[in-house]
């Protein structure tokens, strides 16, 4: 096949189909030879149930895939900032560019967003060659391993996150989470200056990694404790006063989000990064009394995959510890379930050399 | 067909003709064509005929003039969704490039990409025809007509301005020039909600009109002797006492470019005050920088519009909240389009915006 790619049909069904090899649009199109694919819980969900909002057309399938790296393949003429041969990180939604939200500077909002991996028929990245901007593309030095340059896009989750609840220099961060994007909103609110970071989670696993790959401190919750019980017992532990200044929640479960407003001080600030149940019962006398910023996080804008990208050739974390398995092109099934029972940080499926 | 398309040129600095050039091509799938019917004239339009440059931007080669317009939709490009042929107008005349930094952060009025009606080297208005990005074109309400639908460029600019100043309600804004750019500040300003808006002019007639239009209260600095930043002080002191402005203005609003109203505006805002730079004058001036220091003062510069400023530019007019009819007093044909700009260019009192009819 010539362009191999792997096409969900519907919920465990998928088919490895040679699909057209894209062409470049305009000038400032680049075609990338795919190497790497990370998998994110969406991708799950894809697998289990067949979508999130919109279900997979079992007519069209989609092609999975979504956190990706390659090397430039082809490029168009107004192509500036990336050679042939070039490593780079792809931002995997394109924009209209046309409506207010894109103009506004919030093109994450844009309603006519082309997401890889979004079904009708906005194809991912597990497929051998990609087409995308030049603008949506960002050149990593040749010096960092390629298989690294998939967590870009997790991280850059990571810092549209920090950058929404405006982390300030020396301020305590509580990230609720200790899963990839957890743990990468624990390295940005390093980057960003946070004095004291702490990371909960309730599986003794993940928060023993964090520890390690992370400046940080840890906190599991009681199970048979109420979230205001809990809050309550992490700042008594870690001897803050009135609450902490900020909570990023990156797991989406409820009593997480509970905690997270409990645990926040009086004009604290909350963001919502975790995709969890679409309805949750939320404390929202705590959050008045207290006056609460709380803010949703979406995907990633203008910006974060810049620093996202230099964060990664900064070398400011061992990134690498974050990858826990690579699985093959054809193996790509046994990433989904490894991810689904929850195995390792980060697992990454190889397209090709 | 050679279709005609008339067009005022600029062939070089004070050399301007009509020309018949060639209709435009839509440059993209997204381009309506627009058969232009009203034209404002703008300062910057007489100052690339007089001096061929603003700033970097220099006249090289002709360029059509006019940016102030509005229209009619003569033809639309395939992908178009959001007007048809016959739609009527107003256009937004600068079109970024939509991929860089600036873009994609929300200040598209930054992009150096931006292909802007008669900045050169790209064409104007001042055509029978124009060609422009179908999202950079409103409809026109019925209520509103071609003339008030060119005025919604400068409208833009009062807006953008106040976006910028991030004015509140229950502010006290001062605002120097009674321009048209200064009085649609001065009654954005009213209509966002402005406890008091100052207009500060040389002209006294120009003020009056100010009084008539946005502004509670008005004032004409008297002639100082002397070093003129110290007169520029003492203007400013008189203005705040004699407006009340107490300690000073929440926000002042520089719309002359005039050294020193930019001096007294400076002098005029109250400590921890706003003062936005829309006017140009002198690209160097001298600028009382430790008064903007100690009084911590936030100051910005405005340049052309943003996303929404166009909708809330029409939906002022429209909805009557401004009245920009008012502020048009001369009316030329299109082949009188150099009489137009001789007219503007003279500076007399009672010319206030000259508009110029597009080819029928």
């Amino acid at each position: 096949m010539h362009n191999a790619s792997c096409v969900l049909y519907g919920p465990g069904s998928i088919q490895f189909e040679d699909r057209e090899i894209p062409q470049l649009c305009d000038e400032h199109d680049i075609i990338v030879r795919i190497a790497y694919v990370g998998v994110c819980g969406s991708d799950v969900h894809f697998w289990k149930h067949g979508g999130i909002r919109t279900m997979v057309d079992p007519q069209k399938g989609i092609i999975m895939g979504h956190e990706a790296c390659g090397i430039v393949h082809s490029k168009g003429k107004a192509v500036k900032s990336v050679e042939l041969g070039d490593h780079v990180a792809i931002e995997p939604g394109i924009p209209c560019r046309r409506c207010k939200n894109c103009k506004d500077g919030q093109y994450n909002l844009c309603k006519a967003v082309k997401f890889a991996a979004a079904p009708p028929d906005s194809h991912g990245t597990l497929t051998k060659f990609f087409r995308i901007p030049e603008d949506f593309v960002y050149r990593i030095p040749p010096d960092i391993p390629l298989e690294e340059i998939v967590i870009v896009e997790p991280l850059s989750v990571a810092v549209h996150a920090v950058r929404l609840v405006d982390i300030r220099p020396g301020e305590t961060v509580v990230v609720m989470g200790s899963g990839t994007i957890g743990l990468l909103c624990g390295a940005v609110a390093k980057a960003f200056g946070a004095s004291q970071i702490i990371l909960v989670d309730i599986i003794d696993r993940k928060l023993e990694f964090a520890e390690q790959f992370l400046p940080c401190q840890t906190f599991k919750p009681l199970s048979n404790a109420s979230p205001e019980e809990n809050a309550a017992a992490l700042n008594k532990a870690f001897g803050i006063d009135d609450g902490v200044d900020v909570v990023i929640e990156a797991s989406g479960a409820a009593t997480s989000i509970q905690t997270g407003i409990h645990v926040l001080k009086s004009g604290g600030k909350y963001v919502q990064t975790g995709l969890g149940k679409p309805n949750v019962e939320v404390p929202i006398l705590t959050l008045s009394e207290k006056e609460l910023l709380v803010r949703g996080c979406f995907r990633y804008g203008s910006g974060d995959f810049e620093l996202a990208a230099s964060m990664l050739v900064k070398r400011q974390l061992d990134f690498k510890s974050l990858i826990s398995s690579i699985s093959t092109f054809e193996h790509v099934v046994d990433a989904w379930e490894k991810t689904a029972r929850g195995e390792g940080v980060k697992n990454l499926i190889k397209v090709q050399d | 067909m050679a279709a005609e398309n008339p067009a005022f040129v600029l062939r070089k600095v004070k050399d301007v003709a009509i020309e018949q050039r060639g209709v435009p091509k839509l440059r993209s799938d997204h381009d309506v064509l627009v058969h232009v019917a009203q034209t404002g004239i703008c300062g910057s339009d007489v100052h690339y005929w007089q001096r061929g440059r603003i700033g970097d931007f220099i006249l090289n080669s002709p360029i059509i003039l006019g940016h102030e317009s509005s229209g009619t939709v003569a033809e639309v490009g395939p992908a178009v969704k959001n007007l048809k042929v016959g739609d009527r107008v107003t256009i937004e005349p600068g079109v970024p490039c939509r991929r860089c930094d600036y873009c994609r952060q929300g200040a598209y009025n930054l992009c150096a990409d931006t292909v802007f009606a008669a900045t050169p080297p790209w064409d104007g208005t001042l055509q029978k025809f124009y060609p422009v990005a179908s999202d950079y074109c409103y409809k026109l309400p019925d209520q509103m007509d071609f003339e008030e639908g060119a005025m919604v460029e400068p409208t833009a600019v009062a807006v953008q301005i106040c976006k910028v100043a991030d004015l509140r309600a229950n502010q006290t804004v001062l605002v120097f020039g009674a321009g048209p750019i200064g009085v649609l500040c001065q009654a954005v300003a009213k209509v966002y909600g402005a406890k008091k808006v100052v207009g500060v002019d040389i002209s006294q007639s120009r003020l009056e009109f100010a009084k008539s239009y946005g502004a509670d209260e008005i004032f004409l600095p008297p002639r100082l002797e002397g070093d003129p930043v110290e007169a520029s002080e003492k203007i400013a002191a008189m203005i705040k006492e004699k407006c009340g402005l107490g300690d000073g203005a929440d926000v002042v609003l520089e719309c002359t470019g005039a050294e020193p109203c930019i001096q007294a505006g400076v002098f005029a805002a109250r400590k921890g005050g706003t003062y936005v730079q829309a006017g140009m004058g002198k690209e160097n001036i001298v600028f009382p920088i430790t008064t903007a220091c100690i009084r911590a003062l936030t100051i910005k510069g405005s340049i052309r519009y943003t996303t929404g400023c166009y909708p809330s530019a029409v939906d002022l007019i429209a909805s009557g909240k401004i009245d920009v009819k008012r502020l048009i007093t001369n009316r030329f044909r299109f082949e009188e389009a150099e009489q137009a700009f001789e007219l503007v260019k003279a500076s007399k009192e009672g010319v206030f915006k000259v508009m110029i009819a597009g080819v029928e």
